[in-house]
């Protein structure tokens, strides 16, 4: 009996111990959490100040945003820096940013840029002519003296078709202080889309020289907040710049902090101790509606979660049986399940707000037709096929591996066997990449809302190499490569829409993918943001943001 | 071999519960009482289990484990004709719906019938316990009484590689072994039976050391019996009351370490109706759709909790020093 007690005893001080040190683990982080809070309160605390607080669930990877190519740290330099042309609101319109306008010559391999007056860099350094060359200059040759140890300006390869001799744009040639002239090598349909990428924002050229290598944490730019420090996997302050060319910013003070769990990010929403959070998985958001504390903004749609087959491999190499995958699946029943009102069922790879995008009849849901078509393809019933999917979150797929398991579901009613294969997203991705699946979901957000980066990066033979295939269908179509760099060269929106409908009617005849959803990116706000407007893209510059009391 | 088997029911303690019989008071121990050898061993086997069982059905807990476990295995068996749903398939359009008459236990997030899938579950999990313990047994009980009974160096590595595997935690050495063979139920169930392997090694090899100099194995040897017909024919019955306790014990375990890896993500899939799975896939739905998470976990405790009453009361039940 006594040694019972005892450790009873034990087992109750264990408890307490326990109970004791969460408390002390919770305490010690709200206090550090509070002092950004303390120094300049919402309701302008010390000095009457205003600060914003963005929460978000990682931190950025560096603040030069030519050299970056996650949101995380885009979202940032959004704020410090401003591209030559930008996109407008809730759009992906190009509208005059650094550069009131930009004029093509007849055959479109010639563009000239006209640039606002008296726009100063946050150092002090005037913006012109020279300046925007001298970016350019930076991330086209890769031999430029003002290219540091460890960065590759991936983005830039990746729209301008690569440095040097590969890049699109030949050269870059000051015309006088406010005229700056694009040569290119030969026509690029989405140029002016391409320059009002965040990646494609001007730095101040003083700063690059002054800092070098680590510019990257001493970003300057012309943007309507200007740096002010950087606590890594914490926060970034940043501070109203009096001197913006555009709206100057409503808050003093923009803080951008790190906090990795969705829910506890929910909580301090909730609590007030942050502003804005993004990351909202779809199940929270009834719980944000219902809060009259806080608003929901929605993303509009810009992006595709899609089922692509191996096209290559059998037997999915017969035509039948995607079409016949694609009217198995009830992408109602699944978006009605898994998005609430965030999705909308996808007939095309093209989300439904981007000019091109058709609106060709989908596959209708057949079940009854479907397995009709796999016996006429002499579809091998027995074999058990696999469906892969990533096993993390991603914005067009808020839970992958149940929305593979209501597939499954779908599969087996026409007799169709499946089973569910995952791997963490990087394997993922470069498995892959690397066609060792037969079907694998997928998506994609757009960079630009250009049509070109979708269909082209996705579907075009181009893209088809094994180990960087962005095309994982493998699918490869000669008629569909004519009509995309028809489309690519072509500098008439018209003209493209119609290419563009053609390609999407290509595309649907020959079922690489299921195309299944168009997903909307849920942000929550305190109910005090006003003037707030998300951008389809997933970044925008908070200028216009203010917070009422 | 040896033409004079049937006199081996003179051995003091024959097959299962260890002679000592507590039935009428002050019965000699010992030897079972003179019966005639005309029905060879049998009935006198039958009647040592005799008293065992009637103290299992006495014993409170081992009577509600046995409850316990007969209505799992009924539920096992019979799974088909409890349900009409298909555990793997469901109607997405039906996904997350409370108990109700259609789904008296509700739906999960695929709009699977949850009753079907608990049911078809107990299938699985019934399937998991004996093939993981039928493994380990076999494998445990043969290695450990060759271990006990050849002795020597083959003892002694047999007892460190034993060591080694009982230093750590058995379910760590089972992720191990998954992370070498990938994640499917069957590596789950091999994993969790080959971690299971040390416990019968022991327990076998203590009771072979016990009783192989005993004067009855001498005997045997004496009359010329072979190695392994001593081995099997008198030593090893000795070692079936432990083993049994052992062994309901280790469904126990088996069927909730192989939960656990499903849980992890290392065992069923998410279609498959195996509780652990079902509980990992359901987690999101907790607050919202509490059914989904809570029954697969009432059914896992309820089970693991009817084995191990079981196993306990049968380890009193058999202990030939318990007498009452």
């Amino acid at each position: 009996m006594a040694r019972r007690t005892s450790a009873w005893l034990g087992a109750l001080m264990a408890v307490a111990m326990l109970t004791l040190a969460a408390c002390g683990g919770g305490a010690a982080p709200s206090a550090g959490k509070s002092e950004p809070g303390s120094e300049a309160t919402s309701e302008g605390g010390q000095q009457g100040q205003v600060t914003l607080v963005w929460g978000r669930g990682g931190d950025s990877v560096g603040l030069d945003p030519a050299n970056v190519t996650d949101g995380e740290s885009l979202k940032v330099t959004e704020q410090i820096f401003d591209t030559l042309l930008q996109f407008q609101g809730d759009t992906t319109n190009v509208g005059p940013g650094l550069a009131t306008g930009c004029e093509a010559n007849q055959d479109a391999t010639e563009w000239t840029c006209t640039l606002r007056e008296g726009v100063k860099f946050q150092d002090g350094t005037p913006f012109n002519a020279e300046a925007v060359k001298f970016n350019f200059d930076r991330w086209m040759n890769s031999k430029n003296p003002y290219r540091f140890q460890g960065e590759d300006f991936g983005y830039y390869a990746y729209m301008f078709g690569g440095f040097d001799d590969k890049s699109v744009i030949k050269s870059v040639d000051v015309i006088d202080d406010t005229h700056v002239k694009f040569t290119l090598r030969n026509p690029l349909a989405p140029f002016l889309q391409n320059l009002a990428m965040a990646p494609f924002a001007i730095a101040s050229p003083t700063a690059i020289q002054k800092y070098g290598a680590d510019f990257f944490k001493n970003p300057v730019g012309t943007g309507p907040f200007k740096f002010v420090r950087w606590d890594k996997d914490s926060q970034i302050v940043l501070a109203r710049n009096d001197n913006y060319w555009g709206d100057p910013a409503k808050v003093d003070q923009l803080v951008f902090r790190v906090i990795p769990d969705n829910s506890e990010r929910l909580l301090e929403l909730q609590s007030g101790t942050i502003h804005f959070a993004d990351g909202i998985s779809p199940s929270d958001v009834p719980t944000i509606k219902s809060d009259p504390n806080l608003q929901l903004f929605l993303r509009p749609a810009n992006d595709i979660g899609y089922l692509a087959f191996n096209t290559e491999k059998p037997p999915f190499n017969n035509k039948k049986v995607r079409q016949a995958f694609n009217m198995a699946i009830d992408k109602q029943a699944i978006v009605n399940a898994f998005y609430g009102d965030l999705g909308q069922v996808a007939n095309t790879p093209l989300p439904p707000n981007m000019w091109g995008h058709s609106n060709l009849q989908d596959y209708p849901y057949d079940p009854d037709q479907a397995k009709k078509l796999l016996q006429e393809a002499h579809f091998d019933f027995s074999k058990t096929y696999e469906l892969w999917a990533m096993s993390n979150p991603r914005p067009y797929f808020p839970e992958p591996t149940k929305i593979a398991e209501a597939i499954a579901q779908d599969l087996a009613k026409i007799g169709v066997q499946v089973k569910i294969v995952t791997f963490d997203w990087s394997t993922y991705l470069s498995k892959t990449e690397n066609g060792e699946h037969t079907m694998a979901l997928l998506g994609w957000i757009g960079d630009n809302g250009d049509p070109d980066n979708f269909l082209y990066v996705l579907l075009d033979k181009d893209n088809a190499t094994k180990g960087s295939a962005g095309n994982i269908a493998f699918y490869k179509s000669d008629a569909l490569h004519q009509l995309l760099i028809k489309a690519q060269q072509t500098p008439d929106q018209a003209t493209r829409t119609q290419l563009y409908e053609q390609a999407q009617q290509i595309i649907h005849e020959d079922a690489p993918w299921v195309p299944l959803v168009y997903a909307q990116d849920p942000v929550a706000a305190s109910a005090k943001v006003q003037g707030y407007v998300p951008s389809p893209l997933g970044l925008e510059q908070l200028n216009h943001v203010s917070l009422s009391k | 071999m040896n033409p004079t088997t049937t006199t081996n029911t003179s051995d003091p303690t024959p097959a299962g519960p260890p002679a000592a019989p507590a039935g009428p008071a002050g019965a000699p121990a010992g030897r079972t009482p003179a019966q005639p050898d005309v029905l060879g061993g049998w009935t006198a086997r039958l009647a040592a289990w005799g008293p065992p069982i009637r103290r299992l059905l006495r014993h409170r807990g081992a009577l509600a484990g046995l409850v316990i476990v007969a209505l799992f295995v009924g539920m096992a068996v019979f799974a088909p004709w409890l349900t009409h749903y298909d555990p793997r398939n469901g109607e997405l359009a039906d996904r997350l719906q409370p108990p109700s008459p259609a789904h008296i236990l509700g739906t999960d997030y695929s709009g699977r019938d949850m009753f079907a899938r608990l049911v078809y579950g107990a299938r699985l999990s019934l399937e998991v316990g004996l093939i993981t313990v039928g493994l380990a047994l076999v494998a445990g009980t043969l290695w450990g009484a060759v271990a006990g009974y050849v002795g020597g160096w083959f003892d002694l590595f047999s007892m460190r590689v034993v060591d080694v595997m009982l230093a750590f935690p058995s379910l760590l050495l089972a992720i191990l072994m998954i992370a070498i063979l990938g994640p499917s139920l069957m590596n789950a169930m091999l994993a969790v039976g080959v971690v299971a392997i040390p416990n019968y090694v022991r327990l076998v090899r203590s009771v072979v050391l016990g009783v192989k100099e005993a004067e009855f194995v001498e005997a045997a040897r004496a009359e010329g019996a072979s190695h392994l017909a001593v081995l099997f024919r008198h030593v090893l019955p000795n070692a079936m009351a432990p083993v049994l306790v052992q062994a309901t014990l280790g469904i126990a375990t088996a069927i909730l370490d192989t939960a656990g890896l499903s849980f992890l993500g290392l065992g069923a899939d998410a279609r498959t109706p195996e509780w652990g799975s079902m509980l990992a896939h359901s987690k999101e739905y907790f607050r919202s759709a509490s059914w989904t998470m809570t029954y697969p976990g009432l059914a896992i405790m309820i089970v693991v909790l009817g084995f191990n009453l079981l196993g306990d009361g049968l380890r009193d039940a058999l202990d030939p020093k318990l007498k009452r």
